[in-house]
């Protein structure tokens, strides 16, 4: 079965299974198998594998922000594994929490140094 | 009598969603320069409005997905940041036109300078958005911002010429501006009217009330109902301001000229009330205006979002809105004076809007997202009407405001 990927997954947004939001598919990771054939290694996310992906200035302008909100550049993207995708729609839905996935840095990073240190950041404004 | 109340409720966040310090100006300034002539920009505008709301509601409730979050898989990476930085700047300057109007408002309630007032309210809009149910606030505002109804009462104080008024909406003339200025004025108050914010908040906040196809009725509702009503107040402002400013053409500058002429009809009281309700358009429009910035950075780059999770689970979204709202402090506190601001929003948010709305009307054809609910022949006949005039506002946009001086 031919899957037209950059139709049905790239720049989908990526949903854990509490239905939080994860990020979106900002590029598709290949690998090359024993007999030479290349297949889909893992899903990419992060606002650094999205600006390689757009390439030119505008690309190294968006590394670049997400170098400069994080404590060790450069930032790598992180990596959704095929097997933790339960089924791709309108959505890429994964079968585990966003917890077991590598925290995304930049939110880490603003989390540690902006929005913890004011009060209430803990509770729902609902 | 429940369900009454939360449609009710309903009806007035949508009022409250429509009305703004755009609205405030453009209507009181098309109507002290042209009289009644624009009427019937407004009520096309309302229609469009509605129509596009309603796709909007309608993707939102099937698909769980808010406007923005359909834009770059629609578009691509590319052109959709290329729309996404588009649509946030002209998004926080409305941000900053609004927490003007705020400011404004308090200055006129108690007579010291707005710009004293700008970081107050900036910090107030910003307290809501961080820890206050955003709901409550929202019908408590729009309720406060029916007050307006103001304007529609003291124009049976006021000697109004009601044939006259009727005659001018239909008997269209550029009353010795020149027809350059009259559709300067017809682009900024068609922009006014259908800002592209209303859609962003409208969708999102219908996903974050996890809205499914059993609320699209609801929705509809709201939306056909609070919007005409909102287009009701407009009408009554460039009323007001048809009666007593068109005779002698004189062009506002303040908004407590918009202000001035209830004070005449119905004295201190109806000054009061009249300046109650800018506050909490103003206001109500500053919280919309101020998560829908946020809102679209963090769906184009699929970031957690909302204030349902706490703000340490959406730390980006949070940081964006902080930015967001520092940078409209930062922007009147150049002094710029906040009417001439909105000015120059609307003529920038009529640039932008087919960004907002070409966007909503594909997905709404998309069976991928909405099955059998896409739209229909007369929803593509209306929507694609509508979207020829705002492709035609967006283009005249600039030459209009480079011809005319920004209408002068």
């Amino acid at each position: 079965v031919r899957i037209q990927l950059a139709r049905h997954l790239l720049d989908r947004q990526i949903v854990d299974v509490d239905g939080r939001l994860v990020g979106r598919v900002d590029d598709i990771a290949f690998a090359i198998d024993d007999e030479g054939f290349p297949y889909v290694d893992c899903l990419l996310t992060g606002q650094g594998a999205l600006g390689l992906r757009i390439g030119g200035q505008i690309g190294r302008l968006l590394v670049a922000v997400a170098d400069l909100f994080t404590d060790d550049p450069p930032v790598p993207p992180r990596r959704v594994p095929l097997h933790e995708i339960a089924r791709v729609d309108s959505a890429v839905w994964l079968r585990c929490p966003a917890a077991s996935l590598p925290p995304s840095p930049v939110e880490t990073w603003l989390r540690r140094h902006l929005i913890d240190r004011i009060p209430g950041s803990h509770r729902a404004s609902g | 009598v429940r369900r009454l109340l939360a449609a009710t409720l309903g009806i007035l966040s949508a009022i409250g969603g429509f009305v703004d310090i755009g609205d405030l100006v453009a209507a009181s300034q098309a109507g002290a320069r042209f009289g009644m002539a624009h009427a019937w920009v407004l009520l096309v505008g309302v229609l469009g409005i509605c129509a596009y709301a309603e796709m909007a509601g309608r993707i939102a409730a099937v698909s769980g997905r808010a406007v923005f979050d359909l834009v770059r898989e629609r578009l691509g990476p590319r052109v959709a940041l290329l729309n996404l930085v588009a649509s946030w700047l002209v998004t926080v300057i409305t941000l900053a036109a609004e927490l003007g109007g705020v400011a404004l408002a308090l200055q006129l309630a108690t007579g010291l300078s707005y710009l004293l007032w700008v970081p107050v309210a900036a910090v107030a809009v910003w307290l809501v958005l961080w820890r206050m149910r955003f709901e409550l606030i929202e019908r408590i505002f729009g309720m406060a911002g029916l007050a307006l109804l103001v304007f529609a009462v003291a124009l049976f104080a006021l000697p109004t010429d009601w044939a006259g008024l009727g005659r001018g909406a239909v008997q269209i003339s550029s009353a010795g501006h020149g027809w350059s200025v009259y559709w300067f004025v017809a682009v900024a108050l068609f922009a006014s009217t259908v800002s592209p914010y209303e859609v962003f908040f409208f969708s999102s906040g219908g996903v974050e009330e996890k809205w499914n196809v059993a609320d699209l009725a609801r929705a509809r509702s709201n939306v056909l109902i609070g919007f005409p009503v909102g287009g009701f107040l407009a009408l009554s402002l460039v009323a007001v301001a048809a009666v007593v400013y068109h005779p002698s053409g004189t062009s506002l500058t303040s908004l407590d000229q918009v202000a001035r002429p209830v004070a005449t009809a119905l004295g201190g009281a109806g000054l009061a009330v009249a300046v109650l309700a800018f506050f909490a358009v103003t206001f109500g429009a500053a919280l919309e205006t101020g998560l829908s910035a946020a809102y679209a950075v963090a769906q184009y780059f699929g970031w957690q979002w909302g204030k349902r999770v706490t703000p340490r689970e959406a730390a980006r979204f949070h940081s964006v809105l902080l930015v967001s709202v520092l940078l409209g402090v930062l922007m009147l506190m150049t002094t710029v004076d906040p009417v001439q601001l909105t000015e120059y929003m609307l003529v920038l948010s009529a640039v932008v809007l087919p960004l907002t709305y070409l966007p909503i009307l594909v997905v709404a054809n998309d069976r991928n997202y909405l099955g059998d609910r896409v739209n229909g022949r007369w929803n593509n006949l209306l929507g694609a009407l509508f979207l020829l005039l705002i492709v035609a506002a967006s283009v005249a946009a600039i030459p209009l405001a480079i011809i005319t001086r920004m209408g002068q």
